[in-house]
């Protein structure tokens, strides 16, 4: 067991150290850092963006450097949270309570230095994980019948709305709502387009690129300008990066819980970089000594949820990797470009393409050790890119993602589309509905209708095998009894207060 | 009864509405159908729902959209008894702006067969329709945006990259705060070479440069 791990992780750093797959490994951190640093635009849409570009390249070298935007991303968000009291990036929206109060504090370089620190323990421990958890999740995928599939769609779908921020019942009308878009398009059973009314361009189905280019994209852009800018920028103020030894006395405890929770919450389904971020920072809150200090610049604040969300970031790869089924829209994105490249996802990826998928685990670990070159000794640099206004930064942003949107079939339909969803997007925020759970729901709607019909067609329509076979049994019960507790009144508060503190 | 929370008054609308609509497409109540469209018992309307063995292509979406619709009567009855305090006007909506659009989509979809001929008219009146949708909601900076992303894809190819992505950046730029000529000038320039070399040489995308080409 040891010694075939050993064995694959060699297979994989031979692979990711190939001279190719370094450069694209590093353009996927320095874009990821890049986009991490500037508030307004996430990974979800720069991934979308890269997506048809990624057409050309052989599928490692896609997807090692689309999985570098996002965890590298995780790293620049931290730096903006830090310096501008504003989440670069939503997993960072934690960091900002006690990092920018160290950076008014004058402490803004030990601040950064630990959540680099963090980033970089936590991104070590969680290639490690996947690489002793993903073989054994895949082998138990393999037996997974339609009925399995189904029930893990919906433990998926049900941990996405337990997660979400806000109203449960919303949570659930935006999964169904994502189900149905996800519907649109011509059925696979009869050929009958639906939905489409008669539009050529709708009997394809509505492209997943559009729907999360306009709800998260173009919906921000339009918050962000409805809103007007307001930025302080400590720019001046970073001296000194090197944390004191009490510094690091306290955060190291800190660093070892945000890993350990953020890779537990990374695995699971709907689970991710966010989550991981704010589970970690109200854990710390509770167990530190001195929990009167945090929001006053206690360094804990700083390195547990920036440790979390890093792990959380690569631990959701696993039930990519192993079932195919993605945990947040940037796996969903990840589906998209695997299907690209011809690879269907689920658990035959490891055992097919070996080299794709320890290659993709040994690419995290190489592009954590650029990232932490990356930011400490290059911090000035990112930190310049924050003095860029906002003013100049959306038009660009805009720019690139019509011409990403554009180029996925040279269809003006599909820009038509985007804005469309653009619009969607902007009533969601006003209204309070999360768009995390439509767009999970929007990627399983089809493939849970697929399995649905499998599994009702080998019972001969009797529902009860779902509750009947032991796996999808389970599944559905875990699911139920998660509903049951979000329900209960008193989980009900504390999660509606751990969603506040941000 | 008086409405608390209005987020969670016009989220239930919309989840409703938008619950309806599939419910409806997909399988059609027979009466409403009958009295539509006067051939009782023979219309085509709606997909074949098959039966919970075969499910045929309507079964799916009708029972998605049935529970879609309950839920949003939920969150619609919740906001009347709401802790939560929202007013009711959560964002700018025009009605009249809205029914405009409406009237002209209805419009647009109706004359298509007859228009078959008049391509340019039948695009023109389903663009006014569009302008008229993403007016009717929202601030400025929503109205200006999309329409400038709608523009640039239609624009794209009858008047090469160089014009579309001067229309998008300068249109774009007009729905934020401050417009600053000379930025806004040096930021078109940039972007017009960036996307000439870098996407159209560089990367290959199959884009016209100039109009006509």
């Amino acid at each position: 067991m040891e010694i075939d791990i050993i064995h694959n992780l060699a297979i994989g750093f031979g692979v990711a150290l190939s001279w190719q797959n370094l450069m694209y490994c590093f353009f996927g951190v320095v874009l990821g850092t890049l986009i991490g640093v500037l508030p307004g635009i996430g990974p979800v849409a720069t991934i979308a963006m890269l997506l048809p570009v990624t057409f050309n390249l052989s599928p490692i070298s896609a997807l090692i450097m689309l999985a570098g935007i996002y965890y590298g991303a995780q790293y620049g968000g931290s730096t903006t949270a830090i310096l501008v009291n504003l989440p670069g990036e939503s997993s960072s929206v934690v960091t900002c309570l006690d990092g920018y109060q160290m950076a008014r504090q004058g402490r803004a370089g030990p601040a950064l230095a630990i959540a680099a620190i963090g980033s970089f323990f936590a991104g070590c421990v969680s290639t490690v994980i996947i690489a002793l958890f993903a073989p054994p999740l895949a082998e138990v995928a393999l037996k997974f019948g339609p009925a399995e599939y189904f029930s893990l769609m919906v433990l998926g779908l049900v941990a996405a709305t337990v997660l979400a921020h806000g109203s449960l019942i919303k949570a659930i009308a935006m999964t169904i709502l994502g189900l149905l878009l996800g519907l649109v398009g011509t059925d696979v059973n009869s050929g009958i387009a639906r939905f489409s009314f008669g539009l050529s361009e709708l009997s394809d189905g509505i492209g997943f690129v559009q729907v999360a280019m306009g709800v998260f994209g173009f919906a921000e852009i339009i918050t962000n300008l409805e809103q007007g800018e307001s930025r302080e920028v400590f720019v001046n103020k970073v001296t000194g990066l090197m944390p004191t030894w009490q510094d690091i006395k306290d955060s190291t405890p800190a660093i070892l819980r945000g890993t350990a929770l953020g890779s537990m919450l990374g695995i699971l389904p709907g689970g991710g970089a966010l989550l991981a971020s704010f589970a970690a920072y109200t854990l710390e809150k509770k167990v530190s000594k001195n929990s009167a200090n945090f929001g006053k610049g206690a360094i804990q604040g700083v390195a547990a949820p920036e440790s979390a969300n890093n792990a959380g970031a690569q631990t959701s790869f696993i039930p990519l990797l192993t079932l195919g089924i993605p945990s947040n829209p940037v796996m969903a994105l990840m589906i998209g470009a695997m299907m690209i490249q011809g690879i269907a996802p689920g658990p035959q990826v490891m055992t097919e393409r070996p080299q794709l998928f320890w290659g993709m685990i040994a690419s995290m670990w190489v592009g954590n050790l650029m990232l932490v070159i990356l930011n400490l000794p290059l911090i000035g640099m990112w930190v310049k890119l924050l003095t860029v206004p906002y003013r100049i930064l959306y038009p660009s942003i805009l720019m690139f993602c019509c011409v990403g949107v554009y180029s996925l079939s040279n269809q003006p339909f599909d820009l038509l589309i985007t804005a469309f969803f653009g619009l969607l997007g902007y009533v969601f925020t006003k209204l309070e509905c999360e768009p995390a759970p439509l767009i999970l729901g929007f990627i399983l709607g089809p493939l849970m209708e697929e399995n649905l019909r499998r599994a009702m067609l080998l019972s001969r329509g009797d529902p009860s095998v779902f509750f009947t076979k032991p796996i999808s049994g389970t599944l559905l019960f875990v699911s139920f009894v998660l509903l049951l507790i979000v329900m209960a009144p008193a989980v009900r508060k504390t999660r509606e207060e751990a969603f506040q503190e941000g | 009864m008086k409405i608390k929370n209005g987020k969670d008054f016009w989220a239930g609308l919309m989840f409703m509405g938008f619950g309806l609509a599939f419910w409806a497409v997909a399988s059609p109540p027979k009466l409403l159908v009958d009295l539509l469209t006067g051939s009782f018992g023979a219309s085509t309307w709606g997909y074949p729902m098959g039966s919970a063995v075969r499910m045929g292509p309507a079964y799916f979406p009708a029972v998605l959209g049935g529970m879609l619709a309950v839920l949003g009567a939920m969150v619609f009855f919740r906001a009347f008894a709401s802790s939560i305090q929202n007013p009711l006007k959560v964002f700018t909506f025009r009605p009249a702006v809205f029914i405009a659009a409406v009237v002209v989509g209805t419009i647009a979809f109706f004359s298509a067969d007859g228009l078959k001929d008049y391509q340019t008219v039948q695009n023109l009146i389903v663009g006014i329709a569009l302008v008229l949708f993403f007016g009717a909601f929202g601030p400025r900076a929503l109205f200006v945006v999309l329409l400038a992303v709608v523009a640039y894809g239609y624009l794209l190819k009858p008047l090469g990259i160089v014009l579309a992505t001067v229309v998008l950046v300068v249109m774009s730029a007009l729905g934020g705060h401050d417009f600053r000529k000379k930025e806004i000038v040096i930021l078109t320039v940039v972007m017009v070479l960036f996307a000439v070399f870098v996407f159209v040489k560089g990367l290959g995308l199959p884009f016209n440069i100039w109009p006509g080409e």
